[in-house]
């Protein structure tokens, strides 16, 4: 690896760029691929580290989001509150659901995620019409107070704080990648057996991991529920269930940099279809079989070995000998 | 004119190495062991022949036809049928079923012939195959290779883990087989080797270190170890 | 207390959503059994066969024949998705094949969307007639329904205990690899399961058309029961499946009757509960092979 691509550089380049990115870029637009990189960024945890597949990620972005929901409808109006609740929300419901499923083989695993996904949708949907108001929603976007400093009424400072929020995420995740843990995760999804000889508890090891993985998204839900101003079950809809996954997919599983290049190709690609054939179902659905088969390395799984070659090269014939 | 001729056979599992440059002929009727310890590359030589694994370079044919790049099923109903070593039959088939699996592909309903050398399968034919002892096991494995009248039975270690009386019983259906049919047997038990077999080879460390056709003797296999 | 009539009319429910789960989830079950993949695409086969019976019972005024046309369409979908997609990816990790189904249904439901439009649409029951069980009306479709369930599985039972190729595939189960060795060309045999299962589950398709709204979302919205059902049972085994479609079944009807809105929630506590007890379902396989 390259002394360039040191994390608190390209963590910097990448910020930067996404904050250089907003002079040109719709707000609407850079505020959603920012929540959206926090959110694949916990998918990206679970798949490339720990090896789980998880299409129940939208359960979890519903009960961050809900639970922010509920804090800003009934009980108070400071929405820095309100987003520590849904990720409190989202640590609470992984502590309680997480022990039963990560005994789970990873078939087994995928599966439960994605019928809990479609529960939590029942559950807003139906089930629980009478505090979530169903398919209408929770609306509280006027009852949201302003704040001193950075006032998260406002898109754009909403987007200083999203950036800022997904950095500290960044950071955190590559000090995982980097830790003792993160080798365990790692090593949990290649052979758990020989990692119980050497000692470790695998349960509590994907146990963490799980944790971790869950309360991000709940993050990534709590912060959504601010910036739109409403909730509604759509949020945990099924046919969304893959949405994570293909952006971690597309951007490139297990690579450092996948989520945020998955998250801008994504909601870029997003808006331009939706407008253009209006049929998102079929272009995303053939989209993800085509990276399934054939493009399974995603953007920057492709990119980044060619681009690290170009700065090699560079960097040969600037410093010579000296190069590691 | 030999059944199967295989040259220059390199193999490798990945990036690793296993057979080195393998030259190999087996005549119809004969009875052909591959001896060497455990990691030599035995069973790695037998899955190159039957398909299971493709070599790197060297070719393999067998009564004028290539082998290489067939899938596994089709050399099977071609003749040349692989026994692995682990005595897995259909645990959840009866005995009678997993014979008539045997004869499934190649459309061969010679029963008796094949129930003449295992009579003690003629009584276990109903019972689940999962039930059956070792010893009952590998002659079910046999037995289901041999059902579609193969040219050529490649058996990967038969007598591993069974009892003596037994292996005595084999060694009876070998002799007998190889009147129909070529064997190539990979083996670690010396004195059956030495006793059925028209050519040895010696392997070592993924290399062919002695062919062995005259006089072969527990002595001369220890030897090349 | 429950009256007696609520309770019969209850059951026959429960029992007939219970053979439509069945119908669905043998295929996805014997899919993972053989060929070890997960195969979400069976709900787009159900979306087809209730599109195809609804089109063509418009066509013909014959929903049975329309049911028919729905599992053909549906074989032949199922056989080009093997062809064109499974059988690149079937040496894979489960969960990959996973992540392609699901590509497949969301495609596949934009596909729907083009032809048929978002409208949910209603198909006639063809018969209205209703049958006297112990003082109770119950509509004879929905008997009919648990009948073709009941043939299906005896079929199924037959098929592959008492054919050759059943047992192929019954020993293909066990160890692929040495079915292979017996020249038994298995790539055929995943072809036909998954034919098999995709035919099944436009049966499926077909067969719950009358009783609910056709919409283009109506494979997610079964999809989590037929998972639950799955999961339930244990992945692969056939047994496992019909018991629990058929609790899963009574689990939803009888549960309706006591608080509706807890009907879609209980098959998961149960779930819940079961693997808690055993990780792999009622009657799955502890162990995991390849």
């Amino acid at each position: 690896m390259l002394k360039i691509f040191k994390w608190w550089w390209g963590i910097a380049l990448a910020f930067g760029l996404l904050g250089i990115a907003r002079m040109f870029l719709p707000l609407p637009f850079m505020n959603e691929v920012v929540i959206f990189s926090i959110y694949a960024l916990a998918c990206n945890f679970l798949i490339g580290r720990v090896g789980y597949i998880s299409f129940g990620q939208p359960a979890y972005l519903a009960l961050g989001g809900y639970a922010t929901a509920f804090y800003l409808v009934h009980f108070g109006t400071n929405p820095y509150v309100g987003i520590l609740i849904g990720v409190f929300g989202g640590l609470l419901a992984s502590l309680i659901i997480g022990p039963l499923f990560v005994r789970l083989r990873s078939d087994y695993f995928a599966m439960v995620n994605l019928a809990l996904a479609v529960i939590v949708f029942y559950l807003m949907q139906k089930v629980l019409v009478s505090i979530t108001q169903g398919d209408n929603g929770l609306w509280f976007l006027t009852r949201i107070d302003s704040t001193p400093i950075l006032d998260l009424t406002r898109p754009g400072h909403f987007f200083i704080f999203a950036l800022i929020v997904g950095l500290a995420v960044w950071a955190f995740y590559k000090y995982l990648d980097d830790s003792i843990f993160g080798a365990c995760c790692l090593a949990t999804k290649l052979n758990e057996n020989k990692l119980q000889f050497l000692g470790y508890n695998n349960f509590s090891i994907r146990l963490l991991a799980f944790v971790i993985a869950n309360t991000t998204t709940a993050l990534a839900g709590a912060l959504y529920a601010v910036y739109l101003g409403f909730v509604s079950p759509e949020m945990a809809s099924p046919s969304r269930a893959a949405d994570p996954v293909i952006v971690t997919l597309l951007g490139g599983v297990g690579t450092l940099f996948g989520p945020i290049v998955g998250a801008i190709a994504y909601t870029g690609m997003k808006d331009v279809i939706a407008k253009l054939i209006g049929n998102w179902e079929l272009f995303i659905g053939f989209l993800l079989v085509f990276i399934m088969l054939v493009a399974d390395r995603g953007i920057w799984g492709t990119l980044s070995p060619a681009l690290e070659k170009l700065i090699s090269r560079k960097k040969n014939s600037a410093r010579g000998e000296r190069d590691d | 004119m030999s059944l199967l001729t295989i040259k220059g056979l390199t193999a490798a599992y990945g990036e690793a190495k296993v057979l080195f440059d393998i030259d190999m002929s087996v005549a119809a009727g004969q009875i052909v062991s591959c001896v060497g310890r455990n990691g030599a590359g035995k069973t790695t030589l037998l899955k190159n022949i039957a398909g299971f694994l493709t070599p790197t370079s060297g070719s393999v044919v067998a009564d004028g036809r290539s082998l290489l790049g067939m899938m596994p099923y089709d050399i099977a109903k071609f003749g040349i049928k692989y026994i692995p070593q682990d005595k897995k039959v259909f645990q959840d088939l009866t005995v009678r079923e997993n014979l008539e699996l045997g004869s499934y592909a190649t459309k061969d309903y010679d029963w008796e012939q094949t129930l003449s050398y295992f009579p003690k399968l003629k009584v276990l034919m109903e019972r689940k195959a999962g039930y059956l002892s070792g010893g009952e096991r590998q002659m079910l494995m046999i037995g289901r290779a041999i059902l579609g009248s193969p040219k050529l039975l490649l058996i990967d270690e038969p007598t591993e883990g069974l009892a003596p009386g037994i292996v005595t019983q084999l060694r009876e259906v070998f002799k007998e087989l190889s009147r129909k049919t070529a064997l190539v047997i990979v083996e670690q038990n010396l004195p059956l080797v030495c006793a059925i077999s028209d050519k040895v080879y010696a392997i070592r460390d993924g290399r062919i270190v002695a062919e062995l056709v005259d006089a072969i003797s527990v002595d001369m296999c220890e030897g090349y170890l | 207390m429950i009256s007696t009539q609520l309770l019969i009319s209850g059951v026959i429910f429960g029992l007939s959503i219970g053979s439509i789960y069945f119908l669905l989830a043998i295929g996805l079950s014997l899919c993972f059994g053989l060929m070890r993949i997960i195969s979400l695409d069976q709900l787009l086969y159900y979306s087809l066969g209730a599109y195809f019976t609804y089109s063509v019972n418009l066509l013909t005024g014959n929903m049975w024949v329309g049911v028919l046309a729905g599992m053909i369409v549906s074989a032949l979908a199922s056989l080009a998705v093997e062809r064109l997609v499974f059988r690149r990816i079937y040496a894979r990790d489960p969960t990959f094949s996973m992540i392609t189904s699901f590509g497949i249904l969301i495609g596949g439901i934009g596909i729907i969307k083009f032809f048929w439009g978002v409208v949910p649409r209603p198909v006639e029951v063809p018969t209205l007639l209703q049958v006297d069980i112990l003082g109770t009306e119950v509509p004879v479709y929905r008997l009919m329904v648990i009948a073709i369930a009941v043939c299906v599985y005896i079929g199924i039972w037959l098929f592959l205990h008492r054919t050759i190729v059943g047992k192929a595939i019954r020993a293909a189960i066990e160890d692929v690899e040495h079915v292979e060795g017996l020249g038994i060309n298995v790539s055929r045999l995943f072809t036909l399961t998954f034919v098999i299962a995709g035919a099944l589950s436009g049966l499926a398709g077909g067969l719950h058309a009358p009783l609910i709204m056709v919409d283009p979302t109506m494979g997610l919205e079964t999809l989590a029961f037929v998972f639950m059902v799955v999961i339930i049972g244990g992945l692969g085994s056939i047994k496992g499946t019909l018991i629990s479609a058929l609790l899963v079944g009574q689990v939803v009807s009888l549960g309706s009757i006591i608080y509706a809105p807890m009907a879609q929630m209980a098959p998961f506590v149960i779930m819940l509960l079961v693997l808690l007890i055993k990780p792999t379902g009622l009657y799955g396989s502890p162990v995991f092979k390849r």
